[in-house]
């Protein structure tokens, strides 16, 4: 540029030639900081300055004949030289730019403008050059492509997705990973905003981070759902940074994103485990419990709440202390040594113990396992337990001793009543085999209505039934009436009327009615409004009856045991025709 | 058995062949029958209004026990003894000797002897 107006002056003023010797041309051109030269038809210079001698650092007549094509970069070589053939024969001005190698063996980026230049008559006789030494321009400017170029290859090789909006949300620039990560293409992306894709659900928290993003370039960090064309989700993580020119105003929003979903649904699926697990503890009545040991509290589950009658707290935490003040004070020291004995030596929590409903006061038995766990991680030491409630369990427990203990007691009164029978059947003077006979009848008598209130579970045992359990080892049925209302018995007056009904058959059959075959005996019973029970013994066809001289068992069972047990009236008579028994009493409610 | 000649001895016993085995024993021991009740209505009277030297109370009567029969007789100096089928002895009233069904006679001898004398 520089040469130009120097070179066209110059031709002005001489017409022929550019005058190289011309003492002011050259001051003028060797006070330039640039390489000038004039080139003749014969491509030959006729001048050169004062920096074109410096750059190739020899002495001037050297630099005029120097053949500046030995000093190009090998890689430009080929480039410059077709340029300048085609710029000389153009016979226009034209420029090359290239590397070459400086006096002091540096490359140098050198840009020459060639002029052509022309005599008076318009002649062309030459070309006129100037190179600038553009090294600096040059250097910057590859350092910048490279960088951008590393820059372009970090963002589209990155795992994650990098998007810039504008301050609108509208998508400018993508990289490959975003457009993969939400599902949209580049050209759909360009088009959209990030409103446009992001689930309207997130939006809600979306929309003032942004607009505090664009308003104080307040950066932020914002887990989101994208939806897909196809409307599916995709969680996204994303770290959102403000970019701004020079002078400070936002012109962008550049958005760095990491697909979250496997991690989310991981989490999702890490929680609900949790909740089915706590679920199926809960609904096995098992309530879990925690302590870290550095602040004596922790976590409680719900339930645990729940069973210890508390109210549920806020953050589901509860301290160790409001557990111990629910032990029952029996329980206490007991429960409380085993809790510390855990804590400080490890050792498995086993208990049960009772507690008082803190909100009923209620006593309650639970059982509690726990242990020490986390010690090794170098956590701080936590202890983790599960309780649940064994009242019920306690209580079958006791049910069932006091089913032991009535079974024992019935057995002892039992073995009393054999003993006492076995007494009775063993008066003086009976003989071995009366005694066995007599024992045994009465045995089986007691075991049959002992079979009855079994059979019946020891509710009331119907008379009729009574009657005929207690009858039906004589089998003399035709030679017996029975004929009476239905009427219940409970069951110790059962056993006592089968052993009276025993001795009175027993009676009848050795001496009485069923002695012969043609005696009878009518066994019937009445029972009025007022539940009087009216029951007669009628013997008829035996033997003539006398009175006994003593009264053995049978009779004392009869008169005496009957009485008593049905707390009313029995009378024995003798009667010619045959014995009468006759019972007065009143029969009790029966419950059912 | 001339320790227990004409002491008068209260049964009370529900189990009515129980008691009559009891009631022949305490006769064979030389003592005589108060009684024998065989619900608590008739204990309490017979605890209440008779002169007695001593008592063998059933623990367990049908639906109800004898505890109210054992406070009669502990307010009045009473001693006697309970009589149970449980092997356990929640049932001690009154910290009266227990005893166990079924009896031995000589038991019930051993048993009405020490609280006579004490």
């Amino acid at each position: 540029m520089r040469g130009g107006p120097i070179g066209t002056d110059h031709m002005q003023t001489d017409e022929v030639h550019v005058s190289d010797g011309d003492p002011s041309f050259r001051l003028i051109a060797d006070s330039a900081p640039v390489p000038i030269w004039v080139t003749g038809l014969d491509r030959k210079r006729s001048f050169v300055n004062l920096a074109y001698v410096d750059f190739l650092g020899c002495s001037y007549p050297e630099a005029v004949d120097f053949d500046w094509r030995n000093i190009i970069h090998p890689d430009d070589a080929a480039n410059i030289l077709q340029q300048s053939i085609d710029g000389e024969a153009s016979l226009k001005p034209f420029t090359l730019v290239g590397r070459y190698r400086r006096g002091d063996g540096e490359w140098r980026w050198l840009s020459s403008i060639s002029n052509p230049s022309r005599n008076a008559h318009g002649e062309h006789i030459g070309f006129i050059g100037v190179a600038h030494d553009i090294t600096d321009a040059k250097t910057a400017e590859i350092a910048i492509r490279e960088r951008e170029a590393q820059l372009s290859a970090f963002i589209n090789q990155a795992t994650a997705g990098f998007a810039q909006v504008d301050l609108d949300g509208r998508f400018t620039l993508l990289n490959d990973r975003f457009c993969e990560i939400c599902g949209w293409s580049r050209e759909e992306l360009l088009t959209r905003t990030m409103q446009d894709i992001t689930h309207p659900d997130d939006l809600k928290r979306n929309v003032p981070l942004f607009e505090a993003a664009v308003r104080f370039g307040t950066p932020f960090t914002l887990e989101k759902r994208y939806l897909r064309p196809d409307q599916s989700e995709v969680w996204v993580n994303n770290s959102v940074a403000v970019i701004k020119r020079d002078v400070g105003t936002p012109y962008g929003i550049l958005a760095v994103t990491v697909d979250v979903t496997a991690r989310r649904k991981a989490e999702a699926e890490l929680r609900r485990a949790s909740e089915s697990m706590l679920l199926a503890i809960e609904g096995a009545g098992m309530a879990t419990w925690e302590i870290d040991l550095s602040t004596m509290e922790g976590p409680w589950s719900p339930n645990r709440f729940d069973i210890l009658g508390y109210a549920r707290t806020d953050n589901g935490r509860a301290p160790f202390d409001d557990w111990l003040a629910r032990v029952h004070p029996d329980d206490h020291d007991r429960a409380e040594a085993a809790a510390r004995k855990c804590f400080a030596e490890g050792a498995p929590f086993e208990i049960e113990y009772r507690i008082l409903r803190a909100d009923t006061g209620e006593e309650r038995w639970l059982r509690s396992n726990g242990t020490m766990i986390s010690k090794e991680t170098g956590e701080t030491p936590r202890f983790v337990g599960v309780s649940f409630d064994i009242t019920e369990k306690k209580q079958a427990e006791a049910h069932q001793q006091l089913l032991i203990d009535e079974l024992n007691h019935r057995v002892k009164n039992t073995l009393a009543i054999v003993q006492s029978i076995a007494r009775q059947s063993a008066k003086k003077g009976t003989s071995p085999e009366d005694f066995a006979k007599s024992f045994e009848g009465r045995l089986a008598a007691l075991s049959a209505a002992q079979n009855l209130i079994t059979a019946e579970l020891w509710r009331p045992t119907e008379m009729h039934k009574l009657i005929n359990t207690c009858l039906k080892p004589l089998a003399i049925g035709q030679q017996i009436l029975i004929a009476g209302p239905t009427a219940t018995l409970g069951t110790k007056t059962a056993v006592t009327m089968a052993l009276a009904l025993h001795e009175l058959a027993t009676n009848a059959v050795k001496y009485g009615a069923l002695s012969v075959p043609e005696g009878r005996v009518k066994i019937s019973w009445s029972v009025s409004e007022k539940r009087k029970l009216m029951l007669t013994w009628t013997e008829t066809g035996g033997p003539p009856v006398k009175s006994p001289n003593h009264k053995g068992f049978g009779m004392r069972m009869i008169e005496r045991g009957l009485a008593t047990e049905f707390g009313g009236q029995v009378d024995i008579s003798f009667e010619p025709a045959g014995l009468v028994c006759k019972l007065k009493a009143v029969l009790p409610e029966m419950q059912k | 058995m001339s320790d227990l000649a004409n002491k008068r001895i209260l049964l009370v016993e529900d189990e009515v062949i129980i008691a009559m085995m009891l009631e022949d024993m305490i006769t064979e021991l030389g003592g005589i029958v108060i009684g024998p009740a065989s619900t608590l209505e008739s204990g309490l009277a017979f605890a209440t209004n008779e002169m007695i030297d001593g008592a063998i109370l059933d623990v367990n009567l049908g639906e109800g026990n004898s505890s109210a029969i054992a406070d009669i007789l502990a307010a009045r100096n009473i001693p006697f003894l309970m009589a149970t089928g449980y092997g356990h002895t929640a049932d001690n009233v009154h910290s009266a000797p227990l005893l166990q069904k079924p009896y031995l006679i000589n038991d019930i001898e051993q048993a009405l002897l020490s609280i006579l004398q004490s």
